[in-house]
């Protein structure tokens, strides 16, 4: 009998505690090592300081913990040299939204009056996302998204100040009906239920999914849609509900601490032994957290899972230097990796504009092309999305890492351009702000 | 025969989701019932609780061979730690809140929330925490069935079964009784309220601890997982009557098989029928279906 709960190795990751007091501790340290160098260049040196709006409390907390500890560790690489070109380095002040729309709306206004920030980072949820864009915008503040991936946040609430470091709710749904098709043609499958969270993700997911799949495999039917509010607890009923409709596959738009129990009761219940779960969210997160329960096999989707770019330079980078920090068993999962590319595009972006004004850096990141661990990315013009890859695969036991990995052999990497919605159809979705 | 399954599997859903809101909802109904103390914080002891036992599984589990077995300690030692904890709150904090309004109960309460929900952060930190006891799902009306669900509903009934005994045949159940109608009466007869209050107090917390422990191998603990329970917590009393037991295991029931069949015909208004129940019977008997009109 295993357990996840039972490995002492295990234990160490549980006990990844964070909270403002750790932020502050570890900042202060990034800080501390900017002293240094600050002799190399003659200029008296100016913070550039960063809003670091994700949250600590709340469903996103368990996301989030590598990012938030990790982003002031890059920050003091960077600070090294004497920070943004040189003479300023970066200072993150941190905020928990507690995964609140309202907090979130409210930390981004204190950040940006109060604290000075140049920049926002952040957010987790897609809902407190929208509603910081109206604060950033207000104040022409600039924002890198790098979690929160509602394709309104690109579209129907554009903002010139908005780059999103990760792929979109399109590009993820569009990953998912690219592999999901693919099992359709190959099992014969003829119907599906869909179950999913009740907010703007979920819906935005779920919604991208069925315009996709109605193309690439219309011989396959939705016969339900089960829609529950976020924290649901208890999925016996659901559970059932899809026992009831026996379909050949589940479509779940379901992210972070709703996934894992959902994962955990359908298993129980027999679910997964009658049909497949195919497009589930599954991170370096989960593969870590759930190296001894997950089941094998279960088909996952990923965002930014470090396994798929070993052979990247910036990605070697991030995994020696957030393994040296925190310990060998911490590889930085999907969020973590895709801030760090957010705050190394900030860093090359700058030495670009050779400013640190907003204004210049938004005329060399539009449609730029820059380095991330995915590999040179370009942002989409239109939307200033980055067109960064999905990554759909097969729940695998690798002889490489201490926790499972998608299968290499049989894991699909589908880039954002090939599953985005077209030009014609963003333009009429376009917000168009004065 | 096929929907036949379906109803059947549907209603075995709806009575698993029953027991799990009664648990939940027994030791608040019983607290408000006998002590007048609307406790906002019932699902955080509830997850607290939770997190002590998957810790103290997890330290088992290192020592001995782990199994479905160590739930057992783990669930009772969890229990025990929150009877303590809950004797220590109302000592030193509840008690002085007897004789204060309502909305200064709900303050203190929900104070609690936030203070739990920080020291469960600082101890256990923000990733999610889990039991994970594989379960051979079992075939039953043509679909599986996770068994574990059974010893869920045993639980419920037993825990309901319990509460009557003890308020109904025991002499200490018969004073707890006899001070929710008349508590300067049993003051005058000798018997000091004050304890009573703090055994009661202790009782539904400990309650909600053993909830929070036997659902563990179902849910990851996580943050926030009380705060998104303690509505329908809520709903359940309201609907059941407060301060009933009887009340909130007959509400318990009625919601979770409505809400299982809900999702089975109407999925989308399903969290909208539970309230809906709740607004009748806010409207028709505010007592609750099974409270009096004496503590409304």
């Amino acid at each position: 009998m295993t357990n996840d709960v039972t490995e002492k190795n295990l234990w160490s990751i549980y006990n990844t505690k964070i909270d403002r007091r750790d932020f502050v501790l570890t900042s202060l340290a990034a800080g501390a090592m900017t002293l240094s160098p600050r002799w190399v260049s003659a200029q008296a040196s100016t913070p550039y300081r960063i809003g670091l709006l994700l949250p600590s409390t709340g469903a996103g907390a368990n996301y989030m913990a590598e990012a938030i500890r990790g982003l002031p560790v890059l920050a003091a690489d960077i600070n090294k040299k004497g920070g943004l070109l040189g003479k300023h380095p970066i200072e993150f002040i941190y905020r928990d939204t507690q995964t609140k729309p309202d907090t979130g709306a409210r930390e981004a206004r204190q950040l940006i009056l109060n604290e000075k920030v140049h920049a926002i980072f952040g957010t987790y949820s897609s809902a407190v996302a929208l509603a910081v864009q109206e604060i950033i915008h207000e104040h022409k503040v600039l924002h890198f998204a790098a979690t929160s991936n509602s394709s309104s946040i690109t579209t129907e609430n554009h903002t010139p100040y908005t780059y999103e470091w990760c792929p979109d709710s399109d590009m993820q749904s569009g990953a998912v009906v690219v592999a999901v098709a693919k099992l359709i043609k190959a099992r014969k499958w003829k119907k599906f239920v869909s179950i999913g969270q009740d907010y703007e993700w979920g819906r935005q997911t779920h919604k991208g999914f069925i315009a996709g799949l109605s193309k690439a495999a219309p011989e396959a039917k939705e016969v339900k849609q089960l829609w529950f509010k976020l924290g649901e607890t208890d999925f016996t009923s659901y559970i059932a509900a899809i026992m009831s409709a026996r379909p050949d596959f589940v479509y779940p738009a379901i992210a972070g601490k709703d996934n894992q129990t959902f994962i955990q009761q359908a298993q129980a219940a027999g679910l997964l032994k009658i049909t497949a779960y195919p497009g589930g969210l599954i991170s370096v997160t989960e593969l870590r957290q759930q190296r001894k329960s997950l089941p094998r096999g279960l088909i996952g989707l990923a965002r930014c899972p470090f396994f798929a770019h070993m052979d990247q330079p910036l990605m070697q980078k991030y995994v020696k230097m957030h393994r040296g920090k925190f310990g060998a068993d911490f590889y930085p999962d999907d969020w973590a990796c895709m801030y760090y590319d957010a705050l190394t595009g900030l860093d090359q972006a700058v030495t670009r504009a050779k400013s640190t004004e907003t204004g210049a850096l938004l005329k060399v990141l539009k449609g730029a092309t820059y380095d991330t661990c995915r590999g040179k990315r370009k942002f989409r013009e239109l939307t200033n999305q980055l067109d960064c890859p999905s990554y759909v695969g097969e729940v695998w036991d690798s002889p490489d890492y201490p926790f499972p990995i998608y299968n290499p052999k049989t894991m699909i990497v589908v880039e954002g351009h090939e599953v985005w919605r077209d030009d014609e159809a963003v333009k009429k979705k376009l917000k168009h702000r004065t | 025969m096929a929907d036949l399954n379906a109803l059947l599997i549907q209603l075995f859903a709806g009575l698993s989701r029953g027991m799990v809101l009664f648990l939940l909802s027994a030791g608040l109904s019983l607290i408000f019932g006998v002590m007048n103390i609307l406790n906002f914080a019932h699902a955080t002891f509830w997850l607290l609780a939770g997190y002590i036992t998957v810790t103290i599984y997890a330290y088992l589990a290192d020592t001995f061979a782990p199994g479905f077995l160590l739930l057992v300690p783990a669930v009772l030692g969890a229990t025990a730690i929150m009877v303590a904890l809950g004797l220590l709150i109302e000592r030193v904090l509840i008690r002085r809140m007897y004789d204060r309004e309502l909305p200064e109960q709900l303050l203190l309460t929900f104070a609690l929330v936030l203070i739990l929900g920080d020291v469960i952060k600082l101890i256990w930190g923000v990733q999610n925490r889990r039991i994970f006891v594989p379960v051979t799902p079992m075939q039953a009306f043509g679909v599986f069935i996770n068994p574990y669900y059974f010893f869920l509903i045993g639980a419920g009934f037993a825990v309901a079964i319990g509460l009557w005994l003890f308020l109904h045949r025991t002499k200490y159940g018969r004073i707890v009784r006899a001070a929710v109608y008349n508590r300067e009466m049993v003051n005058a007869l000798g018997i000091r309220i004050p304890m009573i209050y703090a055994g009661v107090f202790a009782a539904g917390v400990g309650i909600a601890a053993f909830a929070g422990g036997i659902f563990s191998p179902l849910l990851p603990m996580a943050l926030g997982n009380d705060i998104d329970i303690i509505v329908q917590c809520f709903a359940v009393v309201v609907i059941g009557g407060f301060g009933s037991i009887l009340g909130t295991f007959v509400a318990s029931l009625l919601v979770g098989i409505v809400y299982s069949f809900s999702i089975l015909i109407w999925p989308d208004g399903a969290l909208a029928m539970i309230f809906l129940i709740v607004i009748a019977v806010l409207i028709w008997r505010p007592w609750g279906l099974f409270g009096t009109e004496l503590r409304s």
